[in-house]
Formats: C-alpha cells, structure tokens, sequence
C-alpha cells in the first residue's frame, strides 16, 4: 500500500491556541480517511494545511510523495468541496466549471469531454445552463463535487459536504462519491460529523483540542473503546441478582434489559452461561457514537 | 507549469472578474450614472458661474458663444474623466468581492500562482474601469460635438493615454489597499471616501488658482492632479488655438493658467512631457509597491 498522504509531527498555532499539536497519520492511496471531531477540533485547519490555504508551524506533510511546500505539484492531484459552495453565484453552471477547468490546464476538447461524462452521470444536462443561485442546495452540492472531480485528481477532500443537506441529497451525494470510488482508485479525505459516513469509512481519526485522540477502522476502534450490549425483551427477573452480584452494568426499562459488556467474548460467554435465563434477545455492537464519547468524554451531537 | 498555461490561466481569471463585474447590470449602470449625473450638476449649476470667469479675464473683448460653450464643456467633461477614472478603479474591483465570497479559497487549492490571480484582479480591475470611462468618453464627445467640438486627433490620443495610465494609477492604488481588507464594509467606506475627496484634491471640481496657498502646494504633490492637467489639455488645447485667433495671446494665457490647463509645481511651469512623465513614474512606483506587498506577504506565510 502507498501512502498517499503522509503527515508527520504536524503542529499549527494561532497565538496562544494550539489548532493542530503535534499529529502525525498516513492516508492509503483509494481509501476512505475520516476524520472525526467537534467544532475547533482541528480537523479542518488540518486540511487547509495539506492544500496550502495555511502554513504549518512545524513538521512535515506530504501529498502524493511531494512536500506540501510543492504546491503546483500537488494541488493538480486534489479536489475539494469546502462545507458550503465557494462557486461563483452570479455566473452559469457551465462557466463556473470552465474558468476552474482551465486552472488546470484542461484544453477545451477536454473540459467538454469531461463535463459531458459528469453531467450524464449525474443528470446534470438540464442545469448546465442555469444561474448558480437559481439551484437548489442539492443542485449545488452536485455542481460543487463536479467542480472538485472535472480535473480526475486522486485525492478528494471532502470538508463536511453534507452538513445542512436533506437525508435525500446527502444520500445521493455519497451514492455519487461511492460510484466513483469503485471505478477510479481515487482517495478520499472526510471531515464530518454525521457517524453514518464515518461508519463506512477505511480508517478514522478521530481528533479533539487538534490532538490525535483514537485512531484505527471504525471496527477496530467500536471494539476498542465502544461497549457492547445485550438487549434481553424477555427474560427471567432471577437475571437482574445475578448482574448486581458480578457487578455487571445495566439498564432496566420498561422495553427491554440492557446489559452492558466490555467486548463480545464476554457478552457471549455470559449468554452460554445464563441461556436458560433468557428468551428473546440481541447483541447489540457498539455505536461511533460511543467511542467518540469513550475517548473524547464529549458527546458528538449531528446536529452540530 | 510552463509559461504559456500561466498566462492562458491569467487570461481566464481575467475573463471571468470582468464577465462576474458585468453580470451585475446595477453595478455596471451605476458606474456609469454617477458621472454622468455628476456631468449633469456641473453643467447646471457650475457652467455660468466658469463663463463669467472667462468674461472677466477677457474683459468687454468678443468671444464667439460657441467657443465658451466648447471651452465649458471641456472643462466640465474633463474634470468627470478625472475623477471616474479614479473612482470607477476603486468600485470595479473582484478582489474583495472574492475574499467576501471565499471564491479566493478555491482559486488557493487550485494549481494558480498566488501572483497570477492578484495579477488577474488588476488587469479585470483595470479593463472594467477602461469599459466604463470609454462609454463615458463616447457620450462626452457626443456633448461636446453638441456644444463645440475643437479637439485634434493628436489631443484625442493624449486623452485617450492619459485615460488608460490614470485608470491604471487608480487600479493599482485600489488593489493595493484591497490586499489588506476582506470586509464590504472598508470596501463602501474607502469608495465612498475617494468619491468625495479625490475631485477636490486632484483640482477636478475647481481651479487649483482659486484654492489656498498651502492647499495650492499640497495639490501639486500628488499626481492625480497631473492627470487631470493632462485631461484639460487633450480637452481645452485646440479651444484655446482657436481662441488665438480672435483675443491677444496674454488672455488666452490666462485663460489657460486660470482654469489649469497650464500647471506649475512651486513657480516652476511644467511642460505636457512632465505632467506624462509624473503620472506614468508615480503608476510604476505604484506597481513596484504592489508587486513588493504581495511578495512579502507571500513570504510572511511561508513562515
């Protein structure tokens, strides 16, 4: 595996508030990488380092085996859609993606090859012509991720690209976003804050006061730090003494029992043991939700 | 990234900050508005009180009517070109218009150098700017071939340079302030500030002679009001010859010295060559410190 991405001690200070202090992670080429965290967590001064909008304070960063100091080289290679639209709103669909076509040195043959392919995929055809500010917000977002892709780069940056969408729009975003995924090997960098898409991705980061707090697959790091539960909706009440006895932690509602175990082994042993106890019940793995709040002791709200 | 695709992208950035300036029909029709309306009040309430001026240097000699009225209209029409040159510069920039709408970020992730798209502000700055004082220029030929039209084609090529240099000067010193501020709010107050101040301090809205001594010499020590010399002249200089022809030279002179077709810098007469060669120098020092800010803020970020 190469890594696409490559970022090594990074640390960036505005005065006395340390943005980003001292992280250091790799990015496989073709994989999903989110990033987790709360509002100043970090995560977007982190991309706006790799791309070169900010400079590092120390450490090193290196995109597509160039140093960030490289800039010409590497922005050809990235695409970003920023959390709300930078496009022009006064001008047409089509010029938007022409002016910033031409930044990359497409010739015209090419942005019109290219822009044919985009807007056929994603039905495009009919708001080509149409005045940016006259789209809907999901028009927008389809625009946007064009504008970030028209040029085929190998990583896409995607910075919070659903925050205020529709579920709707959100779901035909990433169904885009997964579409070319499988037919090019094209990275993709993730900052958000719906656990949805943090649960699909390859490896996640999760970050709070611009430190690295818990990083792996969402898999590794649910089996880390997120508990699982045993939900039992019909049971023996002989069950509740036996938990209190060993010291078990668990919830009793008017639904159901909810038992809470370290890891699956031990849920699963419990269960062999007290199968007679039990009649109607499920393992319940746990959520992003609660690593986020194992590790970070914060809860992440998706309205955010 | 050679050369040539630098400057196709240059061309682009360029393109598209003037087709988004003139995508906004207000914007443009303002920009051509105010001058005129300024034309309009110049016209009404300033035109007799400059004839009686010139009835008071010439002093009971004849003067055709329609030379007074060429000679007024120059005047009136060259103090608009003066001061929209200026003003238009400053209110016809994208840069801030970019920073406000962080299209600026995007061009930041996109492989453009830093110096191509602050190129790319001035050139569409300075090229809207040219659109506007040229449509301005066509109507105010337009009044004057009304009123009294006596302007040669060498005076029309000295307009026509001294639009393009001042527009420039003006472009450059916008942009150079523009790099320091992302808000609307500087933007509105600085164009409101030039769009008052700058006709009284270029002598565009009254003679330099009628101003005081020490406000004489601060005039003279800044270059927008060899500009507007250098407009009264491509204006008024073939008004003037043919006023030769029928009063004695000392009036005419006076005529000239009265109303700023002629200017001095501390006593000292300076020529048509001079008052080009303080215009075009202060736009190139202006340019050189242009160029200086951006490449020290460029380096200040890769500390």
């Amino acid at each position: 595996m190469t890594h696409i991405i490559e970022i090594k001690n990074l640390k960036k200070y505005f005065s006395n508030t340390k943005a980003v202090d001292d992280i250091s992670f790799s990015v496989e080429e073709g994989e999903l990488f989110a990033f987790l965290g709360l509002n100043g967590a970090g995560k977007s001064t982190t991309i706006n380092i790799i791309v070169g909008v900010l400079a590092l304070n120390s450490g090193e960063c290196f995109v597509n085996g160039f140093s960030i100091d490289e800039r010409q080289k590497i922005l050809p290679d990235i695409g970003i859609v920023f959390q709300s639209s930078v496009l022009d709103k006064n001008l047409s669909v089509y010029d938007n993606l022409r002016y910033r076509a031409m930044l990359y040195g497409m010739s015209k043959k090419e942005f019109e090859e290219n822009l044919k392919f985009f807007s056929e995929k994603l039905e495009m055809k009919e708001i080509i012509k149409k005045q940016l500010s006259k789209l809907s917000g999901g028009q927008k977002r389809k625009v946007d991720i064009v504008r970030a892709l028209l040029h085929k780069p190998k990583i896409l940056i995607l910075d919070e690209p659903t925050t205020g969408l529709d579920p709707k729009t959100r779901r035909l975003v990433w169904d885009m976003i997964n579409e070319f995924r499988k037919t090019t090997n094209l990275t993709v960098l993730l900052t958000t804050h719906y656990m949805e898409e943090v649960s699909i991705a390859d490896n996640v980061v999760i970050m709070d006061g611009g430190k690295i707090v818990a990083e792996g697959s969402p898999l590794t790091l649910k089996n880390k730090y997120a508990k699982d539960y045993i939900k039992a909706y019909k049971y023996d009440e002989k069950i509740l003494a036996i938990l209190d006895k060993a010291n078990i932690p668990h919830n009793k509602d008017k639904k159901c029992l909810e038992i809470k175990f370290n890891d699956t082994e031990k849920a699963k042993d419990f269960l062999v043991e007290y199968s007679a106890l039990f009649n109607d019940i499920e393992i319940v793995k746990g959520s992003m939700d609660d690593v986020f709040l194992s590790v970070t002791g914060k809860e992440l709200k998706e309205t955010v | 990234m050679n050369k040539q695709s630098e400057f196709r992208k240059l061309t682009y950035l360029t393109d598209r900050n003037i087709k988004l300036y003139f995508k906004d029909k207000m914007t443009f029709l303002v920009s051509l508005i105010t001058p005129l309306i300024l034309l309009v009040l110049f016209i009404v309430f300033l035109q007799s009180a400059y004839e009686d001026s010139i009835f008071s240097i010439i002093n009971g000699f004849e003067l055709d009517q329609k030379l007074i009225d060429a000679f007024t209209g120059g005047w009136l029409f060259s103090s608009v070109l003066a001061t929209s040159c200026i003003t238009v510069s400053f209110c016809s920039g994208m840069m801030v218009i970019d920073k406000i709408n962080k299209a600026n970020i995007d061009f930041m992730v996109s492989p453009v150098k830093k110096s191509t798209l602050q190129l790319s502000y001035v050139l569409s700055n300075l090229f809207s700017t040219l659109i506007v004082v040229f449509v301005l220029l066509a109507i105010g030929l337009i009044y004057l071939a009304c009123v009294g039209f006596y302007i040669t084609f060498v005076d029309f090529l000295l307009i026509v340079f001294n639009i393009i240099i001042t527009s420039l000067f003006g472009t450059v010193l916008a942009n150079i302030i523009w790099t320091f501020t992302s808000s609307q709010g500087v933007v509105s107050g600085v164009c409101t500030l030039v769009s008052a101040l700058y006709g009284f301090i270029c002598g565009a809205y009254m003679p330099i002679n009628t101003m005081g001594e020490g406000m004489q010499h601060f005039v003279s020590l800044l270059p927008g009001t060899y500009a507007t010399v250098l407009f009264r002249q491509g204006f008024l200089n073939g008004v003037l010859n043919e006023m030769n022809k029928t009063l004695p030279n000392e009036m005419v002179e006076g005529i000239a010295s009265g109303f700023d077709v002629k200017m001095s810098f501390f006593g000292h007469d300076v020529s048509t060559l001079g008052l080009i060669l303080v215009i075009t120098i202060s736009t190139i020092v202006l340019l050189g410190i242009f160029l200086l800010i951006n490449c020290l803020k460029k380096k200040k970020k890769q500390k």
